[in-house]
């Protein structure tokens, strides 16, 4: 099956030399001009510069020789089942990845490779904790063909295994789902504020202490109007980074659907492709700031099981969708793997008196301190922080308002949060353990909440699906219908295989080696 | 539902009479010469109410524990401040440790830790059991385990 000519043994791109080796000499020559600059003094200091200069020379002479004999001795080769690389100039290193294990290959580009036509591919298994290859660079065009070449063969071999006769490797490009206009692309960067920022930044200028001040000069009503000058300041250079960050990062955003794999594509500068297999899809996150739900959009995000989280990689979790509105990310998530619009319960009525007490103790603990503070210290406007009570009720509806829980047909979902709201969905057969909560407050409220665990979300970060402050024997109730709804909608899926084809049968039993490569998507016992 | 063997009630509180020392230690530091010297010394007074609340606290945590393996999941309750029922489902199960610390060694126990793929990883675990009862249990989960996995052939 050797027609395509990515199957040839192939050279990584010529350029690659040049690239690699003024790369490499910037990280040493610094170190090298640093070194001599060091010893410098105004007498003999020209000499030194001069000899920094010549050993640079030397060095890139050096670094070049190196980087072309690692360029002739790397060579990469894409067989029926496996990725192999060998490489190596004094050590040798011949590395075959099966196929199979193979859950992503990306391709990523800065803006010089872009210029010089080349680009890096990592291929990434669910093993190790870094890339398990990564060909630096070839030609950009190539890292497209080793990339549809890769999942084109992989797609083969799966089909084999599960004995159903495909016809659709035409279909390498897949269907777009999801391209990004360059309004929602404005849109998207100008919400990359965090709202709290705002809020925060004006509440903490309001109660500063004008006599502390160096605005002393002023009347005192007008000594604030240099600090919220200032305030807004800050807040509008945050804002530009958020909003320069997030448009080259978005920037030309594309998401297909190629076979069972999400593949999308971003950025101005630094262009990245990557995939995402279907079936190490956890959890769906809908995320919609206070800005983007006045407006109507949100953004949807795929938490994923398998991927170690190496610096790049935001434990696990990639956006698929940055902006839409929200009818067409629903209508997206339901395209791709069946998610509906939850209808939320409410966490119960007594759960915002809760919230409503805990702002009132706040507010006054806040005015407490800072009385202690001005009676020992220095004189604050300590009663400040009072004039915020009348907000209270509405901060306890707002918090309360934007929780909820949702048990469907094959779906739960979760949401939590007013300035960030974050909603989880996830499919039963995910649930890994369920854990239902009460601290001794929350027991007095006869309340208590309930955490979905599954193998995608990271805890850090707001993606754990819980349903938090709801009824305890609400809580009760769910714990259990989820749980019997995780062993239903697994033996509902076993009877899909079973339909789907008798690969159970033939290949898993009969074959020794066939255990866990050949079953589509058992590979994710990889978290052990 | 099974409780943890009594005997880790020793343990627990043998862990408080040190923690209600060391506290007791550290309140006996303090400089001595106030204006007011109280009628008992303060680190006696430390010593004397943490111990106190460590003895309830240790008390209420015994019985708060408990665990139980039922039709397809361990059901595992416990927690006096925060009070916690965790389910984890035979199927998700990965493998099962019996360990036996210095301290489980010399109180002649063991603890029991299940771990999935969940993302809170090796958090269920089961302390205060005999080693056979440990050993016994880490059998019966990993049979189950299996047995599930064969009936529902998909542990993802």
């Amino acid at each position: 099956m050797r027609e395509t000519s990515v199957s040839q043994p192939a050279d990584l791109h010529p350029l690659s030399i040049a690239y690699r080796a003024v790369s490499q000499l910037g990280q040493v020559g610094f170190v090298v001009l640093l070194s001599f600059y060091g010893g410098t003094d105004i007498a003999n200091g020209f000499s030194f510069v001069l000899l920094g200069v010549a050993a640079l020379g030397v060095a890139l002479a050096a670094v070049l020789v190196w980087q072309f004999a690692y360029y002739k001795r790397f060579e990469y080769e894409i067989t029926d089942d496996s990725f192999d690389i060998r490489s190596g100039v004094v050590s040798r290193r011949n590395r075959q990845i099966p196929l199979r294990r193979v859950q992503n290959v990306d391709v990523t580009e800065n803006i010089v490779h872009r210029l010089l036509g080349i680009a890096k591919v990592n291929i990434e298994t669910a093993g190790g904790s870094q890339s398990e290859a990564s060909l630096r660079y070839v030609g950009a065009d190539v890292a497209r063909g080793i990339q549809r070449e890769v999942r084109r063969r992989k797609t083969e071999l799966t089909d084999e295994a599960s004995e159903v006769t495909s016809e659709g490797d035409e279909d390498v490009v897949g269907e777009s789902l999801y391209e990004i206009s360059n309004h929602e692309l404005l849109l998207l960067s100008t919400f990359s504020i965090d709202v709290r920022l705002i809020a925060f930044a004006l509440f903490a200028v309001s109660f500063l202490p004008s006599e502390s001040l160096p605005f002393e000069a002023l009347p005192s009503r007008l000594a604030v109007v240099p600090l919220l000058v200032l305030g807004v300041a800050v807040v509008f250079v945050l804002w530009l980074i958020g909003f320069a960050t997030n448009f080259s990062r978005y920037y030309g955003f594309v998401l297909r659907r190629v076979d069972d794999t999400l593949s999308y594509e971003r950025g101005l500068f630094n262009r990245y492709s990557g995939s995402v297999p279907l079936d190490k899809i956890q959890t769906f996150t809908l995320d919609e700031n206070v800005l983007k739900r006045y407006f109507n959009y949100a953004t949807l995000g795929v938490e994923t099981a398998g991927y170690s989280p190496t610096q790049s990689r935001q434990q696990g979790s990639e956006t698929a969708v940055p902006l839409a509105k929200r009818e067409r990310v629903l209508s997206l998530a339901d395209e791709i793997d069946g998610v509906d619009e939850p209808e939320f319960m409410l966490p119960p009525k007594r759960a915002r008196r809760r919230y409503a007490f805990r702002y009132t103790l706040l507010t006054a603990a806040v005015s407490a301190v800072l009385y202690a503070v001005s009676v020992y210290i220095t004189p604050l406007r300590w009663y400040l922080p009072l004039a915020a009570l009348p907000l209270v009720p509405f901060a306890a509806h707002l918090k309360w308002s934007n929780r909820g829980y949702y048990i469907g047909d094959g779906y739960a979902a979760t949401r939590n949060g007013f300035w960030n709201r974050t909603t989880v969905i996830l499919p039963y057969y995910r649930v890994q353990n369920v854990i239902e909560s009460a601290t001794v407050l929350q027991r007095r409220w006869g309340i208590a909440t309930v955490t979905f665990d599954t193998a995608g979300s990271s805890g850090l970060r707001n993606d754990e699906a819980r349903a938090v402050d709801i009824d305890a024997d609400e809580a009760e109730r769910i714990t259990g219908e989820v749980r019997d709804r995780l062993q239903g909608s697994l033996a509902e899926r076993r009877a899909e295989r079973r339909r789907d084809g008798t690969w159970l049968d033939s290949v898993a039993t009969d074959s020794p080696d066939a255990s866990l490569g050949t079953r589509p998507d058992a590979d994710d016992a990889q978290e052990t | 539902m099974e409780q943890l063997n009594p005997r880790i009630r020793t343990v627990w509180l043998a862990v408080s009479v040190v923690a209600a020392i060391a506290l007791a230690y550290v309140v006996g530091l303090a400089p001595t010469e106030t204006a007011v010297q109280p009628p008992v010394p303060l680190s006696v007074v430390a010593f004397g109410v943490v111990l106190v609340v460590g003895v309830v606290y240790q008390y209420l945590r015994y019985k708060a524990w408990g665990f139980e393996i039922q039709d397809d999941a361990v059901y595992i309750e416990h927690g006096v401040v925060v009070r916690v029922k965790k389910v984890v489902p035979f199927v998700r199960v990965q493998h099962i440790d019996s360990r036996r610390g210095p301290v489980e060694r010399a109180s002649g126990l063991a603890s029991l830790v299940i771990y999935t793929a969940g993302s809170r990883g090796a958090d269920v675990s089961v302390p205060g059991l005999t080693p056979e009862r440990a050993d016994e249990l880490r059998e019966r989960l990993r049979e189950l385990a299996i047995e599930n996995e064969e009936s529902i052939e998909d542990a993802v």
